[in-house]
């Protein structure tokens, strides 16, 4: 085994390198293989393509919205990434969306936070929506803890008991539903009161990116400083490699887990709070609308960097408007985006083996 | 509840419970042999969309079934190539293999049919057995099933008796348990791994054929809704052996039964919670039901000669 | 000088120049050999010299990067144990390939045929070859209740029931009794008789005696030496093994070779008449495990300050259950623990390493360290949160203290943040222990099979560690499946069998016999 240094700063060194090359050489395939496929539905690529420039850059509004977006993606990538640090896969991104939008809902609109003094109107519902992500995170923790079960499967379970709740929810009047007028009432709650509405950057609405971009961007210095200089950085890695001899340690592997699921699932309940009372601005069937799934194809693309998470959701935050677009102008369904990002996953997965290093 | 209440509620949940059998016990195979199939879901949605479109082309829904499997072959070879000739991780493999089916048959089926069609297709015929076909109230409701079930029982039978009584079966164990001693006794464990996931393959073809030609004769985007990761749950919960697969798949299949059965006995239960048991009850049993520690213990990890 | 008349019979198989290479590491070079057939052929050398490698070339494991290989004089390239199988070549190797939840005929059975499986008729043939060879074999009994011995003869089994022309045997005594080693050179003895060959690689001198028709040894990846008469010259084949004269050795050390009489060297005042105050007691140990068998069978002893106790037994017989329990892994089912006044029975490990108990685990790879991360974070792995302030880790101080404990330690390594994977083996054993024993309140030091897979060289910087750490007062338990380790190392010695204590006794070469008896059950 040749001499590998092992080094935990944040920049890119030696060891990061072909990481990169292999994730910027994923995208650039997926990408060709994308053109190739708007060719092959008969579609003109220079319509498409300029299509897809409109719908992300084209205005400052599709600007904004892929910002948006990105936010949520690039929470659930930095949640994924910090418990595949441990070693543990977080598949359940879109349920803990579902979950932190439902608790957002709930407490903006029945829990009185509309009536709290400064800030805190938005600041209480994101704390829910924290809270009940990181509940449905914890629990697959738990399960792996004590019955030692596979973390993959019982985190997509709880995504799909997730989605389906929050169907239940604003569809059930008793529940989250707004009051039924008439039978043709929409099943989907009240708008949030505005004070809960988290407040715009520039206060402008034709460039609607609000404080959560910010917060995003202090959420993952954090996170990187966490798991490159921290203690607890070193603990995860520990745990992640070899449970049992960091047990032998002194390290709580109990701890570790339920911790790192934990904090995954309040990342992506945060993701949902931020949708919700940043854009959305209310709650209906279809709420995460995927957005789980980018953000775990975002961390997987990420190879652990934060610094990847980042840009890789903001690459599929455009992408997204792009693909919209696309669809609405020149006719290009927008299930393309998601054919190109399985074939970033799984170009991805091969790749490991060409550089010589587990994925 | 009436007896005739009773026979159908049997009726659907085996109904219900063919698809979770067929790509359960594929599921079954491939993972006694060692690989983790989570791309269940993806091959079942080829396989359904496969035949679909076969049916639909072709006007005979055998040839579209023929199709169907025809068409998840590259996906189960690219499964087989990802975790055992580049030992890629097993997970992020399968994730990707299910993203990238669903856009692409999604994408495809527009194509092909455009964006809100429901279009018809010719589907399976039922096949009512000879004698048992004929108990009254029962026969009819539980036994009058798409021929494709009578063809997968005997599958999961001629199963059971490979993995119990042919040397191919003793590898398989050995392939999942102690990839070494299989390699050091001279069979190639890329070659066991390869069968057990085309196998997997071949069975979530059929799964996902009748899901779409066999069930309710169209196709739907994303139309399998988990089937595979219920079918990964119910290995798990047999505790990796084909009968506890069989028992949970059929466990599963009741419990999708009930989404229809309560509302028609007056059970006022909202439909959304039926939709989730289900699922509900996959996670009870991975996360408590089954007992720690009982999976093949190379599972999920790609056979290096050392 | 060769035999005149040996040079007649055709080699069964000759290599020729065969070098292997694994990154920056020669495992073998230029290495030349040839196995007649009918003969008993040793391959002696130490740890790290060369014989697995060797083995794994013939088996098609690995391919050579250089030489070339003859089988019966026409060229033998296996890609793989198929191509070796078809040619006739079987191994039984030092790491068991048996599938634990099968049974022994289906074990057997796997890579013989293809199709149909007629298990009775397998069973019986099996009976009957274990019957000729002078042994009982239950063909449908689980790989899981067999004992390491019983396995072994699985494995042995399965290659001649092949009926092999070529058998090799890779390192078999190490897991065995004194008396199983007695019946598996008889049937090295009786296959070679038979016309087949037999390479049995070992580095115990004491079988070379026994069984060698000829004898190769290797050192540092070369063929430094050959033999035809090797009980006649085993003094020069010790010296070429381990290039130097066993006078000169540690003599705790070359005692691990079986050379001559193991001599003790205790450096220190031997315990005294006056009773000291025990340093751990252990009372009643009891282990039964999930399926309801019991593992460790009340185990009590007491250990002085400073005395070295040794657990002797072969593997399997509860030891890896004690060393669990004693560093806070494993709950026992009934018992108790005490260091001092302190009782220890229920502590984890983070508990039982603030108490002042030092481990050095039986399985480095599985419990003793991470590959993966740096040597500074392995030898501090236990002591991170002394170099944490306000949840930041202090890198700079972590690395130099490392670097610090490496040059105290002799652990060799390009650097501190080398990562842990790229240290040989001796180097990541130094490594451990120097975690272990630089605990500032060691009081309790348990070392479970310490020197496994080591060079001489790390053999003897293992065994001074352990000395100075009694010269410290700790109490060490030295849990060793090497009985030759044990009498040169160990106060006095229990034996383990079945999970029981069998007996005691002072570790003297004169109770040698005894302790082999209890070992193998009987109680004395």
């Amino acid at each position: 085994m040749t001499d590998t240094v092992v080094n935990n700063r944040l920049d890119i060194r030696e060891w990061v390198r072909p990481s990169v090359a292999i994730s910027i050489s994923a995208v650039a395939v997926a990408g060709l293989l994308g053109l190739v496929l708007i060719f092959a539905i008969g579609v003109s690529v220079p319509d498409a393509l300029s299509a897809f420039v409109d719908g992300t850059l084209g205005s400052p509004y599709a600007i904004a919205a892929s910002i948006n977006r990105s936010i949520a993606f690039a929470l659930v990538g930095i949640g994924f990434v910090i418990a595949n640090r441990a070693n543990l896969v977080n598949v359940g991104g879109e349920g803990q969306i579902a979950v932190g939008g439902i608790a957002a809902t709930a407490v903006a609109l029945y829990g009185g936070a509309a009536d709290l003094p400064a800030g805190l109107p938005f600041l209480v519902p994101l704390l829910a929506a924290m809270i009940a992500g990181m509940i449905w995170g914890a629990i697959p923790g738990v399960l792996k803890i004590k019955v030692g079960t596979n973390e993959v499967i019982s985190t997509l379970l709880l995504s799909f008991i997730a989605v389906w709740l929050l169907y239940w929810c604003v569809q059930s009047p008793a529940l989250l539903r707004k009051p039924m007028t008439s039978s043709a009432t929409l099943p989907e709650s009240l708008e949030i009161p505005d004070s809960t509405k988290l407040p715009l950057l520039t206060g402008d609405y034709s460039f609607p990116v609000n404080i959560g971009l910010p917060a995003t961007i202090i959420i993952a210095i954090v996170a990187g400083v966490l798991l490159s200089k921290t203690l607890l950085g070193v603990q995860l890695r520990a745990v992640g490699f070899n449970p049992v001899a960091a047990s032998r340690a002194g390290i709580s592997y109990a701890r570790m887990v339920v911790l790192a699921l934990g904090i995954a699932g309040a990342l992506g309940g945060l993701a949902g709070g931020f949708m919700l009372l940043g854009d959305q601005y209310l709650l209906k069937d279809g709420f995460s609308s995927g957005y789980g799934f980018d953000g775990l194809v975002a961390g997987l693309l990420a190879r652990g960097s934060v610094v990847g998470v980042i840009a890789a959701a903001l690459l599929f935050g455009f992408l997204r408007s792009g693909g919209i677009n696309m669809e609405m102008v020149a006719g290009v369904p927008t299930a393309l985006v998601m054919v190109i990002q399985g074939l970033i996953v799984v170009t991805l997965a091969g790749a490991a083996y060409f550089i010589g290093r587990r994925s | 509840m009436t007896w005739e209440l009773f026979a159908v509620f049997i009726g659907s949940s085996v109904r219900l419970a063919v698809p979770l059998l067929l790509a359960g016990t594929g599921e079954l195979v491939s993972e006694r042999a060692g690989v983790l199939n989570m791309s269940i879901e993806g091959m079942m949605l080829t396989g359904a969309f496969g035949s679909a479109v076969g049916a639909w082309a072709t006007g005979n829904p055998t040839l579209g079934l023929l199709i169907g499997i025809v068409g998840v072959l590259p996906v189960a070879l690219l499964q087989a190539l990802l975790s055992n000739t580049l030992r890629a991780n097993q997970i992020v493999t399968g994730i990707g293999i299910n993203i990238l089916v669903l856009g692409a048959t999604t994408l495809a089926y527009r194509e092909i049919f455009g964006a809100r069609s429901r279009e018809q297709i010719p589907g399976l015929a039922k096949w009512n057995p000879p004698l048992l076909g004929d108990i009254p109230i029962f026969g009819e409701a539980v036994f009058q099933q798409v021929w494709l079930l009578y063809v997968g029982i005997i599958i999961i039978v001629l199963t059971a008796l490979v993995l119990r009584y042919t040397a191919l079966g003793i590898a398989i164990h050995a392939a999942g348990a102690e990839p070494r001693a299989v390699d050091k006794s001279g069979v190639s464990v890329t070659r066991i791994r390869y069968i057990g996931v085309l196998f997997a393959g071949f069975m979530s073809a059929l799964a996902g054929a009748f899901l779409s030609i066999g069930d309710i004769h169209t196709f739907t985007e994303g139309m399998t809704r988990g089937a595979g990761y219920l079918a990964i749950a119910a290995v798990i919960f047999g505790k990796w052996t084909l009968s506890g697969t069989v028992f949970a798949c059929l466990l599963f299949g009741a419990a999708t039964a009930l989404q229809f059965q309560l509302p028609t006995l007056g059970v006022n239960v909202p439909n959304a919670f039926l939709i989730m048991l289900p699922y509900l009850l996959a996670l009870l049993a991975v996360g408590g039901l089954a007992g720690r520690q009982t999976a093949p213990r190379a599972l999920g990890e790609a056979y290096v000669r050392r | 000088m060769r035999d005149p008349a040996q040079t007649l019979t055709e080699p069964l198989l000759a290599l020729q120049g065969v070098t292997k290479r694994f990154g920056s590491l020669v495992a073998l070079s230029k290495a030349s050999l040839d196995i007649l057939p009918g003969e008993v052929h040793c391959i002696l050398g130490e740890n790290g010299a060369g014989k697995s490698t060797l083995c794994n070339l013939i088996f098609g494991v690995h391919v050579p990067d250089k030489g070339e290989m003859r089988l019966r004089g026409e060229i033998y390239r296996p890609t793989g144990p198929s191509d070796a199988l078809a040619s006739g070549i079987a191994m039984v190797h030092q790491h068991f390939s048996l599938v634990h939840d099968m049974t022994v005929v289906d074990n057997v059975i796997l890579g013989q045929q293809r199709g149909l499986v007629n298990t009775r008729a397998w069973a019986q043939r099996l009976e009957r070859l274990a019957n000729d060879y002078g042994f009982a074999l239950d063909p449908y009994a689980k790989i899981d209740d067999l004992s390491v011995g019983e396995r072994q003869r699985v494995e042995i089994v399965k290659c001649l029931i092949r009926e092999p022309r070529l058998f090799v045997l890779d390192e078999p005594t190490a897991v065995l009794l004194p008396d199983e080693i007695a019946s598996l050179l008889a049937i090295c003895g009786r296959v070679a008789a038979g016309g087949a060959a037999v390479v049995l690689v070992t580095h115990k001198l004491a079988e070379i005696k026994k069984a060698a028709n000829r004898v190769t040894v290797l050192r540092g990846g070369r063929v430094v030496a050959r033999s035809s008469d090797p009980a006649g010259e085993i003094d020069a084949l010790v010296r070429a093994m381990i290039q130097g004269d066993v006078k000169a050795l540690d003599r705790s050390a070359a005692s691990t070779l079986g050379v001559g009489e193991p001599g003790r060297v205790r450096i220190g005042d031997p315990p005294g008449e006056t009773p000291t105050p025990e340093a751990v007691q252990i009372d009643g140990l009891t282990v039964i495990d999930s399926q309801g068998v019991t593992r460790l069978d009340h185990f009590t002893l007491a250990i002085g300050p400073g005395e070295i106790v040794g657990v002797a037994g072969v593997e399997g017989n509860g030891q890896s259950e004690l060393a669990a329990v004693l560093s806070g892994m494993l709950e026992p089912s009934r018992g108790r623990v005490f260091l001092g006044d302190l009782e220890t029975t229920h502590l984890g490990p983070k508990e039982i390493t603030a108490a002042g108990i030092g481990v050095v685990p039986e399985d480095r790879h599985a419990v003793g360290c991470i590959v993966e991360m740096s040597v500074a974070e392995n030898i501090f792995l236990n002591r991170l949160d002394g170099f944490t302030s306000f949840g930041f880790l202090r890198r700079k101080e972590l690395v130099h203290a490392a670097r610090d404990l490496m040059a105290r330690f002799d652990v060799r390594a390009a650097g501190p943040d080398i990562a842990f994977s790229a240290l040989s083996g001796g180097n990541q054993q130094k490594a451990v222990l120097a975690r272990e024993i630089t605990l500032p309140n060691l009081t309790f030091l348990l070392a479970a099979q310490p020197t496994r897979g080591l060079d001489v060289g790390a053999v003897a910087a293992v065994y001074g560690h352990i000395r100075a750490a009694c010269q410290r007062d700790a109490a060490v338990l030295l849990i060793s499946s090497e009985l030759d380790e044990l009498m040169a190392v160990a106060d006095r010695i229990v034996v383990l069998y079945r999970g029981r204590i069998m007996g005691n006794c002072a570790a003297d070469p004169r109770e040698r016999e005894r302790i082999g008896a209890m070992m193998a059950g009987q109680a004395q």
